[in-house]
This record gives C-alpha cells, sequence and structure tokens, in this order.
C-alpha cells in the first residue's frame, strides 16, 4: 500500500510543477523545473523544524497529519472503487485542515487565510450538485458502479457535460495560482501555510500532491470510466494542462467576487440537476 | 437500503431507535473524534494582531476560565458532531443539529470581544430561526410516513415527501453553512484555535450527514 501512497505524492507534486511550467511558459518565462515541488519536498523535509513560540503546538502539528490521513484515505477509496460520497467529504473536510493550519500558527497572514477558507466554502456545493446528477443516472455512489454504468451506457462526461464541467471548476478552485486561490494570495504572505516550515512544510506538499492525484485520477474515473492506468495518468496530464492555461489567463479574484462566481455557478448547477429531476422517467 | 455510504459496518440499538455506521459515517465520526480529541489536549495559540495605523501588534491572550468554559464546550460541540454522524432517527438528528448550533456560539461567547460577539449573536439568530426548517423538515416526513427511523425510510415503502428533505437540508445549512455563513466566518476571528475550529468542523460534518440521508430515504 505505500508504494501506491508515495507513487501518488510524487506524481500529485510532478503534476503542481507541470502545472507551474505550462503558466510561466504562456507568460513567457522560462518557468522553475517540471520537478521542482518534488525538489521543495525533499528540501523542506531536511530543513530545521520548529514550532512558533505563539501556536498552538499539539493543533499545529495534528492538523499535518490528519491533513495526510484524510488523502491518503481519499487515495484508498478511489483505489478500492468506494462511495465517491466519502471522497468528496474529504475534500470538504479539507478546508477544515486549511482552517486549522491557518489559525493554529496565531500568525495574522495564516489566520486570515483561514478565514478565506471559511468563506470560500461556496465552491463546495457544486460538489453535492455533481453527486446528486450522478446518482439520478447510475443509482448508486459507489465508483466501481458508477464506472460499470460507463461501461455499459458511455462516458458520464458526454451523458452530463455540464456536470462534468461543474466538478472541473471544483478542482480548478484547488489548484495553485487560480483565479479562486484567494486562500494563499501574495497579499497574505503564503496564506494559511505562511507558519508552517520545516517538516511541517514538506507535510504540507505531500498533501498537495495526493490532493492533486486524487482529484484528477476521481475526475477520470467518474467521468470516463475505466481506462488503463497509464492511459488515466497521460488523461490527468492533459486535464492539468487545460487548468494551467486557465490559471496562466486568469487574474485572481477578490475574495468577495470569487465567493459570488462560485455562488453563481452553485445556481446554475441547481438549476440544471432540477431539470434533470423534472425531465427524468 | 440505496447504496449511499457503503455496508453497515455496525449497527448500535436502544430498544427501536438505534445507530448505525457505514464507511461514510464512520469516516465522518472519526474525524469529529479525532477534532475534539485535539481540543481537549490542545492549549490555545497566542494569536498575533495588527493594531492598524501603526506598526506595531500585540498578542491575544486566553485567560484560564475562558480557556476551561470554551473547551467544555468545543467538547460538546464535538460530542453534538458525534452523535449526528451514527444516528439512525431523524428526530435524533435534528436534536443534534441543533445542540450544534448552540455550542458553536458557546465556544465564542465567552471570548471579550465586541466584533466577535457581534457576529456570534448574528450567527445564533441564524441559527435559531433554521431550527424551524430542520424540525419542521422532521415533523412533515412523520406526518406523512408515520416513522421517523432512517432505516425504515431507507427501505422503500413510504413516500417521504420531497419538501420534507429539502426542509430538512435548510435547517441544517442554516446551522453554519454557505450561503448563511456570513456570520459565522466573523466569528473564526476569535483566539483559540483547538475550540474555534470546531464550530468549522461540525458545521460540516452535519451538512455532509444530511446529504447522506436525504438522498437515502
Amino acid at each position: 500500500m505505500i508504494e501506491y501512497l508515495v507513487f501518488a505524492a510524487a506524481f500529485g507534486l510532478l503534476l503542481l510543477g507541470l502545472h507551474r511550467k505550462v503558466i510561466a511558459r504562456i507568460q513567457m518565462r522560462p518557468g522553475p523545473p517540471v520537478w521542482q515541488e518534488i525538489l521543495h519536498a525533499l528540501k523542506f523535509s531536511f530543513k530545521s523544524t520548529w514550532v512558533p513560540k505563539t501556536a498552538s503546538a499539539t493543533l499545529y502539528i495534528g492538523v499535518v497529519l490528519v491533513g495526510i490521513g484524510i488523502w491518503s484515505a481519499a487515495l484508498f477509496v478511489v483505489l478500492a472503487g468506494e462511495s465517491i460520497l466519502i471522497l468528496f467529504a474529504i475534500y470538504m473536510l479539507h478546508k477544515v485542515v486549511e482552517h486549522g493550519f491557518g489559525l493554529s500558527s496565531g500568525s495574522p497572514y495564516g489566520k486570515f487565510g483561514g478565514v478565506r477558507s471559511v468563506i470560500s466554502a461556496a465552491s463546495e456545493i457544486p460538489l453535492f450538485v455533481t453527486i446528486s446528477a450522478i446518482y439520478l443516472f447510475t443509482g448508486s455512489l459507489l465508483l466501481r458502479d458508477i464506472i460499470a454504468y460507463q461501461g455499459v451506457h458511455g462516458p458520464l462526461l458526454l451523458i452530463v457535460p455540464p456536470v462534468a464541467i461543474a466538478m472541473y471548476i471544483v478542482i480548478l478552485s484547488k489548484m495553485p495560482y487560480g483565479p479562486f486561490s484567494i486562500v494563499e494570495s501574495k497579499e497574505l504572505v503564503s496564506g494559511y501555510k505562511t507558519e508552517h516550515f520545516g517538516v511541517w512544510r514538506a507535510g504540507i506538499s505531500v498533501i498537495d500532491g495526493l490532493k492533486t492525484f486524487v482529484l484528477l485520477y476521481a475526475f477520470v474515473a467518474i467521468f470516463i470510466g475505466a481506462v488503463p492506468f497509464w492511459a488515466a495518468l497521460v488523461i490527468m496530464t492533459g486535464i492539468l494542462v487545460t487548468l494551467s492555461f486557465v490559471c496562466a489567463v486568469t487574474p485572481m479574484l477578490s475574495p468577495f467576487d470569487s465567493v459570488t462566481i462560485q455562488g453563481l455557478i452553485t445556481g446554475l448547477m441547481l438549476a440544471y440537476v432540477g431539470y434533470l429531476w423534472w425531465v427524468m422517467p | 437500503m440505496p447504496d449511499i455510504g457503503g455496508i453497515d459496518l455496525f449497527v448500535l440499538e436502544f430498544g427501536d431507535i438505534l445507530h448505525y455506521y457505514t464507511p461514510y459515517t464512520t469516516t465522518l465520526f472519526l474525524l469529529a473524534l479525532i477534532f475534539t480529541a485535539l481540543a481537549i489536549v490542545s492549549r490555545p495559540e497566542g494569536q498575533i494582531d495588527i493594531a492598524f495605523g501603526g506598526d506595531a501588534y500585540y498578542a491575544k491572550e486566553t485567560t484560564l476560565p475562558e480557556m476551561r468554559f470554551r473547551r467544555f464546550m468545543a467538547i460538546a460541540c464535538g460530542l453534538a458532531t458525534m452523535g449526528a454522524m451514527g444516528s439512525g432517527d431523524l428526530f435524533n438528528f435534528t436534536l443534534f443539529a441543533s445542540l450544534v448550533g448552540i455550542t458553536n456560539v458557546g465556544i465564542v461567547a465567552a471570548v471579550k470581544n465586541r466584533h466577535v460577539l457581534n457576529a456570534a449573536y448574528e450567527y445564533g439568530i441564524v441559527a435559531m430561526v433554521a431550527t424551524l426548517p430542520l424540525f419542521g423538515g422532521a415533523a412533515l416526513i412523520l406526518a406523512t410516513t408515520g416513522t421517523l427511523s432512517i432505516p425504515a425510510l431507507a427501505a422503500g415503502g413510504f413516500a417521504v415527501p420531497f419538501v420534507g428533505k429539502a426542509l430538512l437540508v435548510l435547517g441544517v445549512i442554516g446551522e453554519g453553512m454557505a450561503p448563511f455563513y456570513a456570520a459565522k466566518a466573523e466569528m473564526f476571528r476569535a483566539p483559540g484555535a483547538p475550540y474555534v475550529i470546531m464550530c468549522s468542523l461540525s458545521s460540516l460534518l452535519i451538512f455532509l450527514r444530511v446529504v447522506e440521508i436525504a438522498i437515502t430515504i
């Protein structure tokens, strides 16, 4: 099992490195090498580690372990074909982890990153609208049943494209340097991550790597269905490059605009699922 | 029963009322347990704040009596959340959900800061109003089906009214989810991260549970 975790974290970090590279090339910069995020994780692992004097030490450390734990669990949920409701619960609970990171240090930058994380919770609602739409078609939320449904009826990407777009936007809202990345914007230094250094920061890198891998892999499994593992990795890379394009050409929104746009997307998705519920036999 | 959160792992019976745990509700229960344990063993942080209009900053201290009261409320919030995660009875679920609302106000009520107390007051009003659709939804379901047992409703044979489910979800959303969470976000400016985080966690968890209930029944 540990080899899955190591591979997922490393591949996720590689994808995040590619994300930075693509954004840089679009913006006419050379950009860092694609393995830069892996180097960051390794570098932080061996740097001096400390806990700020003002921090709530147990929470400051505990929340890193909780973050790694929930995304490790999410990886096994996806690989085992279990309920996507668990996967999306973990996605939502990542907000609490961000909140914990931000508040536990006592830093005002971390605190505002944590508060922004709470106010951007509107981005999670389209996720449940997505789940409802999938359930209307497949009659199950177990990933293996959803994959089996697509084996018979074809990819859900073609059956319910607006739902796939909603999940794409949900993944976009978690991408760094994107239009909705208000929790770690530069006016807050690094937002909720500001005060975590050394091995704790390496832990955050592992969380980011696992999160990126799990969300993209889940997108492929939910909307495209059963494909060979190597093909899934290629498709994930392709999706990530499109996300990078969006991030590169879109300015970061203000917190108010970010929440407003996410709220509008939620409203549209609710209307779409209401329509599906009305017309479905 | 529709396979939403996985197969039943454990069922705890109290007469005709039961608690059941699927992989989904077990995951939620364990997270509530972990963060409650963190609230018990963690000491509050020394929150640093900036004095606007200059380059000065100051540290907010949490006194011992305040810490004890807020820790007690955080533990109560954690217990209510854990109860809501495994409950197989709609009425018990609504009770636990409203207890979460009360304890969330309690967690920040001891903070001597006008801004935080105003936010807690506004949140308290929204949470109190939200109990109307919350209990109204459960009452409507009871009136139309004659039972409040989630496994019984999920087994089929009952025409659970859509309005009942919608009211139930609306009530839980009112306890602190988007778009009714504006005042709650302001409450998070209060120092005492291990306790404040329970406000955020409990709302998310009861929302995640009510989604499962609404789809299941």
